[in-house]
């Protein structure tokens, strides 16, 4: 079977430079101006305009293989790709069909299973969001209560889940199960390929303090789903998951959304006329070199994906990084603007236009999110440092 | 004058190598706490082709670059061990590469890479500002040469044969050779922390014959600030090696010290404060990696190279101070004693951090640079 619109190219063959010319070129010449950097995530109406002329390109999937319908980019491709991306504020959409369901259909599913959700992802008609935390498993994940239970050629799901990123947006979801109520608990757990549309699922979005709605509850009431739409074996799912996360660490861990911060500061302390306060200039220097650094251990990660070794749970350490460093940038914007703090949106300062609160609303789940930053700090104690658990 | 890079496993043996010399050292202070390094030391570390690392291949040197020499600095901060390897080995080193090739500079370089010969770069001012051009040494023109009056602080490897000096002259700066024990020079000894030495050099109307101006001018200034901020690139590596120590220290203490019927370090927020300080110690690995391939490339501009470099030392000296202090206190009273060994890297970081600039003297350097303005205002820098 063929997936996707074929390549026009042989991207790897290109010089770099070329290469990253011709992207900038199609994001430049075609991304709408409006949509650059956006204080929140953009519903699939606003955005899918760009995303479908991104699917018929086939640019849809950069990292995928092209015999799968991706563009089959190298890892020093991909990463010029996705630098391009975010050096010109391209909103994601909500992209865990690229970025999580296909590598994982290419890597552990059936030809079934690829034959019948590949392309959609790839024309972007069906769209995922990921359905892991309950109520009462957060942290403690591996606690979920999900159950899952055969039925002939189904499985029943009874359950809910939460704080599901854009679930009213999408049309699908994957979801981690209990198929072994005897088994240990990570070793009772199943990975499902769900319809939102299947009789039984409810879908409320909860509204968060920054004043949007992006996370939701799902209710899985009697939900059937076909035996069929098992991602690997029953009751392996949690390996699944946790291949996932390790990449999801990596996306999290990435300079993007410090550097933005920094952008934003910058104009923040020129606006309120504190540019050359020197206890400014030494604050802004320490995170501007911490911005730095943090690229560099970013791209020493980066390198490893792309030489094709395994990462070890020392990635982890990227995420707290990434998002310690951007609230930090988040505060010193807030303090740098004083009273002005107070105001919500878009707000006149000076000569420019800004929205003060954006990035301290931004940053401050960035924590919380993708595993929190204290169970990050548990990974790399008992992983990396050995450190004795009690 | 090309450097060449090593390849993984050629790097990995150098470091060994260098790991395996400052494992088998041991160096103690005297009754006084002094600490002195050996020259016998210094001249095995000349024979394993240390001090050789950066000096080009025409001038009979292994032409490598600043990853190599980052390797060796890193195993000697490792072990903290009190050789004054970027003072003497890459400061003094790419000073000699930068001379004219001719028969008296060529032995002065043959008897520095063979380790015979041991100069220091006599360049911080006052220990105040982090400024090349400035100096409170002054070179008066004289005939057939110069003559130097004033004084430089915080000279690392103060038992030198010969100083490489750093002058103001009407033209710019020079470089200069002075040998100790020249008349009008005199030295005093400062003891650091560590128990280590940084001398005080008086200039009193030391003459320098025209034959030992090693640079002057523009070419002077284009000389001082690579070496500079090689020596500053190297430093973060030696920072790093002494982090990699503490750290492991550490480490042990927290699974292995019992109180209260279990291991300290099974408490969750001793765990994190490790993982605090090991990220730390990640980042700024990184962090000197990067730099160590920016700051030893010919094709970045200088300033490029600048940036890179105070940035590495903003990161590896705060780092190493911040490491330093929370090994201490997840030690506790143990960490404080002297017979065991943390001290040895929790001195030497207090000395070696703000060596050369602490993190807030480069982060100013660096935001300088970033800003366009290339010399901040040495008063600035206090």
């Amino acid at each position: 079977m063929r997936f996707g619109v074929p390549q026009e190219r042989d991207w790897n063959s290109l010089d770099d430079e070329y290469f990253r010319d011709i992207i900038r070129f199609e994001f430049e010449s075609h991304y709408p101006s409006y949509l650059r950097y956006p204080p929140r995530r953009l519903l699939w109406r606003e955005n899918a305009d760009w995303f479908r002329r991104m699917a018929s390109k086939g640019w849809i999937a950069p990292n995928w293989p092209a015999e799968y319908g991706g563009m089959g980019l190298s890892g020093p491709k991909l990463l010029i790709f996705l630098e391009e991306q975010e050096r010109w504020g391209i909103a994601r959409y909500q992209d865990h069909g690229t970025l999580m369901v296909g590598p994982l259909l290419i890597r552990f599913g059936t030809n079934e299973q690829r034959e019948r959700f590949l392309p959609p992802i790839l024309a972007c008609e069906e769209r995922w969001c990921q359905g892991y935390s309950e109520p009462d498993s957060g942290s403690d994940l591996a606690s979920l209560k999900t159950r899952a239970t055969r039925d002939g050629d189904c499985f029943i799901i009874n359950g809910q889940k939460i704080w599901t990123t854009m679930a009213h947006d999408v049309d699908h979801i994957f979801v981690l199960a209990r198929t072994d109520m005897n088994a240990k608990k990570q070793e009772g757990i199943s990975f499902f390929l769900v319809d939102l549309a299947s009789s039984g699922i409810t879908v409320r979005s909860i509204r968060d303090i920054a004043g949007h709605d992006e996370l939701c509850e799902v209710f899985l009431d009697k939900v059937r789903v076909p035996a069929a739409h098992v991602v690997g074996q029953v009751n392996q799912g949690w390996a699944l998951a946790k291949s996932l996360l390790g990449f999801e660490r990596v996306s999290l861990g990435s300079p993007k959304m410090p550097e933005y911060g920094l952008q934003i500061l910058s104009r923040i302390a020129k606006a309120c006329g504190v540019e050359d306060d020197p206890t400014f200039r030494d604050r802004f220097a320490g995170l501007q070199i911490d911005v730095r650094h943090l690229g560099d251990i970013y791209h020493h990660f980066a390198a490893r994906i792309h030489k094709g070794e395994a990462l070890g749970q020392d990635v982890s350490m990227l995420k707290i990084v990434a998002t310690e460093l951007f609230q930090k940038i988040a505060d010193l914007i807030v303090e740098t603007a004083g009273p002005l703090a107070g105001l919500a949106g878009d707000t006149i300062i000076g000569d420019d236009t800004i929205n003060i609160m954006a990035p301290f609303y931004k940053a401050r789940p960035a924590s919380i999110y993708g595993g929190t930053n204290e169970i990050q700090r548990n990974i790399i104690a008992r992983e990396i440092l050995e450190l004795p658990s009690r | 004058m090309a450097e060449a890079g090593l390849n993984a496993e050629d790097l990995a043996l150098l470091s060994e190598s260098a790991a395996q010399f400052a494992r088998s050292k041991r160096t103690t202070a005297d009754t006084s706490g002094r600490i002195d390094f050996s020259r016998a030391d210094w001249s095995q570390m000349a024979r394993q082709g240390w001090l050789s690392i950066l000096i080009p291949l025409e001038r009979d040197g292994l032409g490598l670059d600043l990853v190599a020499a980052s390797a060796v600095a890193r195993q000697l901060g490792r072990h903290a061990r009190p050789e004054p390897f970027v003072a003497a080995g890459v400061a003094a080193g790419k000073c000699l590469a930068a001379s004219t090739n001719s028969p008296l500079w060529n032995e002065r370089l043959a008897s520095f890479m063979g380790g015979k010969l041991l100069t220091s770069l006599a360049w911080q001012p006052g220990g105040k500002a982090f400024d090349h051009g400035a100096g409170t040494v002054i070179a008066r023109g004289a005939a057939n040469g110069r003559r130097l009056t004033g004084s430089c602080r915080l000279v690392a490897a103060p038992a030198s044969d010969a100083f490489i000096v750093t002058a103001h002259s009407e033209d710019g700066p020079i470089l200069c050779w002075a040998e100790a024990g020249v008349s009008g020079l005199s030295l005093t000894i400062e003891r650091c922390v560590d128990g280590s030495p940084l001398g005080l050099l008086q200039f009193d109307d030391v003459f320098v014959p025209e034959h030992d101006i090693l640079a002057g001018g523009e070419a002077a200034a284009a000389v001082l600030r690579e070496v500079v901020d090689a020596s500053l690139v190297v430093n973060a590596a030696e920072l790093l090696g002494l982090m990699e120590g503490a750290l492991a220290l550490t480490l042990d203490y927290l699974r292995t010290r019992k109180q209260f019927g279990v291991t300290i370090g099974s408490f969750q927020s001793l765990q994190h404060r490790a993982v605090d300080i090991w990220i730390e110690l990640q980042l700024t690995a990184a962090a000197q990696n990067a730099a160590a391939r920016v700051a030893g490339n010919r094709t970045t501009a200088p300033l490029d190279r600048s940036a890179a470099a105070s940035a590495v030392k903003a990161r590896a000296a705060q780092a190493a101070l911040v490491l330093a202090k929370e090994a201490l206190q997840m030690h506790g009273a143990i960490g404080f004693a002297a017979e065991y060994g943390l001290g040895v890297f929790f001195n030497r970081a207090q000395v070696l951090a703000p060596w050369m600039g602490n993190a807030a003297q480069h982060r100013r350097r660096f935001d300088a640079i970033s800003r366009g303005s290339a010399t901040p205002q040495s008063n600035e820098v206090q």
